[in-house]
C-alpha cells in the first residue's frame, strides 16, 4: 500500500467521509484513487470528490488588502488554521487482497491516514469483478458524476496501460452504457464528459 | 461477426437469443450478429431445456433503446470508438421467427442424456420426432441458423430413399430435399409470376419423379417445351428434354394430330380422337371459348337422344347448314341432311341448333377429331402409363385454349377412368395395385378456375386426393384465378416470385402462419428462390432452387449408377 499520506480523517459515514490536510505538496486530483485502512487487514477505496478550501478571519483580511507579501501568501496557505477538506465517495473495500466493490462494513475513525493509491493498487481495484463498483459513481446526486467518473477513468486508464491493458477504457466504457442505456440525457452527458479519453493525444497507441 | 460454434459434425452459427414472443405472435430473437448477416427465410433453430425449435424467419426490425440513439449519428459530437461502442448497446436488430416444429433431443447434462437414451432404446420412452410446436423456449435461448443435421432431421438426407434435393438453403448451401413418395400422395403446385423460372423447377420435378421411378408422368406440354430440347428465351443456352435425357424407353413424345411434328420433329406417336370420344360435357366445358349459349346443352342432349352417345358428334357434323330444297310447289324447305332439318324433327329452336353447329366448325376442322382414328392412341397412352413409361404430350401447332382445353380434359377423364377401374381391381384382389401417375398441367388456371372447375375431370382428381392413384402437378402464374376448393387439395406448393396481392392469397391459402409468409413471397429473387410450404413439406423453408443444368443431370446418372446393383447383374447373366 502507499506511504503517501495525503490527509487524515475528519469525519465519515457509510458512503464516504472527508479529510483534512495541509498544503504540504501539490494537492490530490479530483477523482483521484484513495486508501484508508480500516483495520490490519482492511482498507476503505474511495475517489476525491470534492476538494473544499475554507476561508478564516485573516484571509478574508488578506485578500482585500493591496501588495501581500509572497511570503505572507505562503505562510497562511502553508500554515492554514483550517484544513483543506477532501472529500471522499467510497467505491469498495479491500480484505487483505481480495476486492470487493461493496461500500465498507465500517468508516474509518477520526485522524484516519488517508493514502493516494498506487498504479498497482488502482489496476488490482479496477481490474477486479465487473466494474459493480461505477454504481457508486453514477448514482450520486449531490457532485458531478460525469466529471468525477471521467477523472477516474483518466487516471486508472493511465494505470491500466502501463499494467499492458490497453482495452481496460472500453470495458469501463461498456459498463457504463450498459448502466446509463435506458436514460439517454445521462448517458450522454457521461459519453461527452468521456470523450476526452479517446482523443488522439490520450491514446498514444494509435488507436480510438 | 457471427461466431460459429463446434457441434457435432457441423459448425452452429449462434445469431441471437429469444426476447419475447408466443405461439400466435412469433417468436422475437435480439441479435448478436450484425443485421446483414441475415436474411428473411433463413431456416433458424432455437435450443432449450432439451428441445429443439425450428422456424424460419419471416421479419426483421430495427430498434433503439430511445429513438434519439437511432435519429442522432453519435459521430458528431463523440469519437468513433465511443460511438460505436454506444451504439452496439443502444441500436439493436429483432428477427421475427415463425416456430413451425419442435424435437425432443434431451437433457444436456451427460448423465442425464444417457438415461435419457437409455429409455428410448428400452422401449420406456417414445423416439423423438419433430412434431407441430406447442410450447415455447425460455427467454434468452439461443437461436443458431440451421446446421446441416438440422436440415437432414427436418427434410432428410438426399441419399435416403424418395428424397430429392431440391434446392439449398441460402446462408449456408445445405440440401433441402422434398420427399416424392409424400409428394405424390396429393396433388401439388409451382406458382410463380412469368419469367420466375416455374417451367425449369417442372423440369427438375419432372426428371426427379422419372428418375426415382415414383410415378409415371404425364405432362400437358401446351408450348412444347418439356419433351425435346429447347432454348432458354433469356439466356440461348440449350435446355435438355426429358426424352433426350432419359431416351425413348423411358419418355415418350406424343404429338398431336395424325401429322404433327415438334419443331421439324417427329412425335414417337400421334394422339387422335375419334368423333366418338368427345361427349357433350366435353362441348360444354368450351363455352366461353367458343362463345356459346344457354340453349347449348337443350341442343347437345336432343343430338344424343336422337344419334346416340357415340354417334351424336358425327351426326352433327355431318349435317350441312342453311341447306334448303324446294318441294313441288317450288316453296323451299330444308333439306333432309340440314340442322334446320333435324332441329324441326327434333323438337329443338332451328336458330339455336344452327348457331351451335356454326359455332363448332372450329370444332369439327380440327384434324385431330376423326371418325376412324388409325389406331387407338388414347389406349396406347394409357398403356405406356401403366407399364410404367412417361409421357409428353406436345400440342404442336395447337396452342390455343380450345386445343389444350378439349384434349387435355378428354384425355384425362379417359386416364382416370382407366385408373379408376384398376384401383377397383385391386381393392376386389383382383388385380395388383395401380401405379401412382402424375399429371402435369400448365396453365392451369385455364382449366381450373371457378367458373368450369366443377366441370373438369382435373377438380374431381384434385378433390380425390390419391384416392385412384391419380394426382395433379399443376404449374401456374395466376394462382388467384384457380377455384378456391382445388387449391385447398394442394399439398405441396412451390412459390416463386409473386406480386400480385390475390396470388399470394391464394397460395397461402389453408395454411398456418400465412400473415407471416405473405411479405415473404414478395420478396423472393426471381429465378433464385422458392419458398416450399403446404402439407407436403414438414414446415415452410426458403431455399436457393437447383439450377437445370450439366451439373444438374451429372448427379442425375450418379444417383442412378449408385442405385445400379452391380452383384444383381452379374447374378442375372449367369445360369448358377
Amino acid at each position: 500500500m502507499s506511504k503517501i499520506v495525503i490527509g487524515r480523517l475528519l469525519r465519515a459515514n457509510t458512503r464516504g467521509c472527508v479529510a483534512g490536510c495541509q498544503i504540504h505538496q501539490p494537492l490530490p486530483a479530483f477523482g483521484s484513487m484513495v486508501a484508508i485502512p480500516l483495520s490490519n487487514t482492511e482498507r476503505a477505496f474511495g475517489l476525491i470528490s470534492n476538494l473544499h478550501i475554507d476561508d478564516d478571519g485573516l484571509v478574508r483580511q488578506l485578500a482585500a488588502t493591496r501588495d501581500i507579501p509572497e511570503e505572507i501568501i505562503q505562510d497562511n496557505r502553508l500554515n492554514r488554521n483550517v484544513p483543506v477538506e477532501l472529500s471522499v465517495l467510497f467505491i469498495g473495500y479491500a480484505f487483505h487482497e481480495a476486492i470487493s466493490h461493496l461500500l465498507p462494513p465500517r468508516p474509518p475513525l477520526s485522524l484516519d491516514e488517508m493514502n493516494s493509491c498506487t498504479d498497482e493498487e488502482i489496476c488490482l481495484f479496477t481490474g477486479s469483478g465487473r466494474f459493480g463498483y461505477l454504481r457508486h459513481i453514477l448514482s450520486v446526486e449531490e457532485i458531478p458524476a460525469a466529471d468525477l467518473l471521467a477523472a477516474h477513468f483518466q487516471q486508472a486508464d493511465r494505470a491500466q496501460r502501463l499494467a499492458g491493458n490497453a482495452g481496460w477504457i472500453d470495458a469501463a466504457m461498456q459498463a457504463v452504457i450498459q448502466w446509463a442505456r435506458d436514460d439517454y440525457p445521462t448517458l450522454t452527458t457521461l459519453l461527452w464528459a468521456c470523450a476526452t479519453l479517446y482523443a488522439p493525444q490520450n491514446r498514444p497507441e494509435g488507436g480510438q | 461477426m457471427a461466431i460459429p460454434i463446434e457441434a457435432g459434425e457441423s459448425k452452429k452459427i449462434e445469431i441471437g437469443y429469444v426476447i419475447s414472443g408466443g405461439l400466435k405472435e412469433n417468436l422475437h430473437v435480439r441479435l448478436t450478429i450484425p443485421t446483414q448477416e441475415v436474411q428473411e427465410g433463413s431456416f433458424i433453430v432455437i435450443q432449450s431445456g432439451g428441445w429443439k425449435f425450428y422456424g424460419i424467419a419471416t421479419d426483421l426490425q430495427l430498434g433503439s433503446n430511445d429513438p434519439r440513439f437511432a435519429e442522432q449519428d453519435s459521430t458528431h459530437f463523440l469519437p468513433e470508438r465511443l460511438a460505436s461502442l454506444m451504439r452496439s448497446q443502444t441500436l439493436y436488430s429483432t428477427m421475427v421467427v415463425l416456430p413451425t416444429l419442435m424435437l425432443e433431443v434431451g437433457p444436456s447434462q451427460a448423465e442425464a442424456y444417457s438415461a435419457w437414451i437409455e429409455k428410448i432404446g428400452s422401449g420406456e420412452k417414445e423416439e423423438p420426432w419433430p412434431m407441430p410446436v406447442k410450447t415455447l423456449p425460455n427467454h434468452q435461448a439461443p437461436a443458431y441458423l440451421a446446421a446441416g443435421e438440422d436440415i437432414a432431421t427436418i427434410f432428410g438426407k438426399p441419399e435416403q430413399d424418395g428424397n430429392f434435393p431440391i434446392g439449398n438453403t441460402r446462408e449456408q448451401e445445405h440440401a433441402v430435399c422434398i420427399n416424392l413418395d409424400k409428394f405424390i400422395q396429393r396433388s401439388s403446385g409451382i406458382f410463380g409470376a412469368t419469367g420466375t423460372g416455374k417451367s425449369f423447377l417442372t423440369r427438375i420435378l419432372l426428371a426427379g419423379l422419372i428418375d426415382r421411378d415414383k410415378a409415371s408422368v404425364l405432362v400437358y406440354d401446351m408450348h412444347n417445351e418439356y419433351g425435346l430440347d429447347d432454348t432458354a428465351s433469356d439466356t440461348g443456352v440449350n435446355v435438355i428434354g426429358l426424352r433426350t435425357a432419359f431416351g425413348r424407353n423411358k419418355v415418350q413424345i406424343v404429338g398431336l394430330g395424325a401429322e404433327s411434328d415438334i419443331r421439324g420433329s417427329a412425335p414417337d406417336f400421334n394422339l387422335v380422337f375419334s368423333t366418338s370420344d368427345i361427349l357433350p360435357a366435353d362441348i360444354e366445358l368450351l363455352a366461353r371459348e367458343l362463345n356459346l349459349r344457354e340453349t347449348t346443352s337443350t341442343t347437345l342432349d336432343a343430338l344424343v337422344q336422337s344419334f346416340g352417345h357415340s354417334n351424336w358428334l358425327q351426326a352433327f357434323m355431318d349435317m350441312k347448314q342453311g341447306a334448303m330444297i324446294e318441294d313441288m310447289d317450288g316453296k323451299k324447305t330444308p333439306a333432309p341432311n340440314s340442322v334446320a332439318y333435324w332441329a324441326m324433327q327434333s323438337g329443338v329452336n332451328t336458330m339455336a341448333a344452327e348457331a351451335l353447329h356454326s359455332k363448332l366448325q372450329r370444332l369439327f376442322n380440327r384434324k385431330y377429331i376423326v371418325q376412324n382414328p388409325p389406331s387407338n392412341s388414347i389406349g396406347d397412352i394409357i398403356e405406356a402409363l401403366k407399364k410404367g413409361k412417361h409421357v409428353v404430350l406436345s400440342f404442336g401447332k395447337y396452342e390455343t385454349d380450345l386445343d389444350y382445353l378439349l384434349v387435355s380434359n378428354l384425355l384425362t377423364r379417359r386416364i382416370r377412368e382407366a385408373w379408376e377401374e384398376m384401383t377397383n381391381r385391386f381393392r376386389s384382389g383382383k388385380e395388383a395395385e395401380p401405379r401412382p401417375l402424375v399429371i402435369a398441367v400448365e396453365e392451369a388456371h385455364k382449366l381450373l378456375n371457378r367458373e368450369i372447375a366443377s366441370q373438369t375431370t382435373f377438380s374431381t382428381i384434385a378433390r380425390e386426393m390419391r384416392k385412384y392413384y391419380v394426382t395433379l402437378l399443376v404449374i401456374d402464374q395466376r394462382p388467384s384465378q384457380i377455384y378456391d376448393e382445388v387449391m385447398s387439395q394442394l399439398g405441396t406448393r412451390i412459390c416463386g416470385w409473386l406480386g400480385d396481392e390475390d396470388d399470394i392469397r391464394a397460395v397461402l391459402s389453408g395454411l398456418a402462419g400465412r400473415e407471416a409468409l405473405r411479405g415473404m413471397l414478395a420478396r423472393l429473387q426471381p429465378k433464385e428462390e422458392v419458398l416450399l410450404l403446404g402439407w407436403g413439406v414438414p414446415m415452410p423453408i426458403l431455399v436457393r432452387s437447383r439450377r437445370y443444368d450439366g451439373d444438374f443431370w451429372k448427379s442425375i446418372k450418379k444417383s442412378r449408377r449408385q442405385d445400379f446393383d452391380r452383384d444383381a447383374a452379374i447374378r442375372n447373366l449367369s445360369p448358377d
